[in-house]
């Protein structure tokens, strides 16, 4: 790519602009960017949005972002809100704030410390969140670390490993009034191991299912074991 | 189109992949997406496959992935073709194509020595049925000129290229993403092919 010559775009206060190429594109007010953009650097600070699709190096979001179109970087980092009308594609995926992606997400490593919402599958290798999320589609990575901090929602998930953990409760006296789970249809993997979690089916190699969970079915072929207070209606070995 | 299913339980049992496997496969896009067919069954959702083509496609990747990596297995399968040029002697030396058929190819489309991967494929598949005798050169000039015309649609989607006879008649049809296809009584299907599988079959010849 040729950036030397490329200009940058700023927009500071309230502003519109074409699209194009560009060095960098900074939104520091309120900007609204018509077109496609293809640029090195993105960085939104106020309220920006793009009616088109973005392509940059890296992208940042710390106040409030929406894109109506595709979103393709090699980083992401949102640490306002962002919204994404279609497919999030990024090498590294950094959500601290609130992000909802109406598309499907393509990403080699995810990081959730907030909220996300996804339309349809959600593809990483590493996928961890400490968080609240709710994925439309198939939720599909080598390694799927959750720490359940609010109500989660996947369709499915699948991938090697699967761990599945309650946030430690620092105050226990509230531990009663919020129940918080993880609810899917289906799990899938090598290694599984889930805490509160209510899924109608759970299938792998070795799995260990702790406290709280409700499952339809378990099957599994290598290791189970279960904690008392799991409810789990059928065991098949495969 | 009633094609043999298998399970995911059953594939992973019959192919010995694990779970994590299959979904990296599926991930890197070695695996096409609608392959996955969802049904509902008496315990529930589960997942199917067609049969054939998918223990196929896990034999290939298992047999190819000592050699390669999954990223350049994925270029592989995936119908959007690098930027690949070579040269016509390069395609004869190969094996791809013979200099009968490229000169043939050539006199048709009046392009240059240097092909890239939508060329390939044309010639390849003209090499391919005018070898097995299916056609004769007539038939493929206008299999050349459908290829030509349609250069936009094959590369994205799964295509199929029908050729018909009837009453010593021929035509050439190019099939987007079709279940199935029916023509009157007396309409001889003279071949078809999918253009996915030759492009596959060119692709390894390459490597």
């Amino acid at each position: 790519m040729e950036t030397k010559k490329r200009g940058d775009l700023l927009i500071n206060g309230f502003g519109s602009s074409n699209g194009g190429s560009f060095n960098t594109l900074t939104i520091n007010g309120k900007g609204t960017v018509n077109g496609d953009v293809n640029c090195m650097e993105f960085d939104c600070n106020g309220t920006g949005t793009i009616n088109g699709n973005v392509v940059s190096n890296t992208a940042k979001f710390n106040g409030h972002g929406k894109i109506k179109g595709n979103l393709e970087s090699q980083s992401l980092t949102i640490d306002g809100t962002a919204g994404i009308t279609e497919n999030l594609m990024v090498k590294k995926l950094k959500v601290s704030g609130k992000a909802n992606v109406g598309g499907k997400i393509k990403s080699d490593e995810i990081k959730i410390k907030g909220r996300l919402t996804v339309g349809e599958d959600c593809e990483a290798e590493t996928f961890k969140a400490e968080s609240q999320f709710t994925i439309g589609g198939l939720l599909n990575a080598d390694l799927v670390d959750i720490t359940i901090f609010a109500n989660c929602k996947a369709k499915e998930i699948g991938g090697q490993t699967i761990l599945i953990k309650q946030k430690a409760s620092l105050l226990g006296l509230l531990k009663g009034f919020i129940p918080t789970q993880l609810e899917t249809e289906l799990i899938e993997g090598d290694k599984i191991e889930i805490e509160n979690t209510k899924a109608s089916m759970v299938r792998g190699n070795n799995i260990t299912i702790g406290p709280n969970c409700i499952i339809g079915v378990v099957e599994y072929s290598g290791d189970l074991s279960m904690d008392e207070k799991a409810v789990v209606k059928e065991v098949r070995k495969a | 189109m009633s094609e043999d299913l298998i399970s995911k339980k059953d594939l992973l049992d019959l192919a010995g992949i694990s779970y994590g496997q299959l979904y990296r496969w599926k991930r890197k896009d070695l695996i096409p997406e609608d392959w996955f067919i969802r049904k509902s069954t008496f315990t529930g959702q589960e997942t199917f496959f067609p049969k054939v083509k998918i223990l196929e496609r896990i034999n290939k990747i298992q047999m190819m992935k000592e050699n390669l990596s999954l990223d350049e297995l994925a270029d592989m399968f995936s119908p959007n073709i690098a930027d690949l040029q070579l040269e016509k002697d390069e395609l004869i030396k190969r094996n791809i194509v013979s200099k009968t058929v490229i000169d043939y190819y050539l006199e048709i489309e009046k392009g240059g020595p240097e092909f890239n991967f939508s060329r390939i494929l044309e010639v390849y598949v003209l090499e391919k049925l005018l070898q097995s005798g299916e056609i004769n050169l007539d038939e493929g000039k206008m299999l050349i000129q459908v290829l030509l015309d349609n250069k936009s649609l094959i590369k994205q989607k799964s295509a199929e290229l029908v050729i018909t006879r009837k009453l010593g008649v021929s035509s050439c049809f190019l099939i987007i993403n079709t279940e199935s296809f029916h023509f009157e009584r007396g309409t001889k299907i003279v071949a078809q092919l999918s253009l996915m599988a030759c492009m596959e079959e060119i692709k390894s010849k390459l490597l």
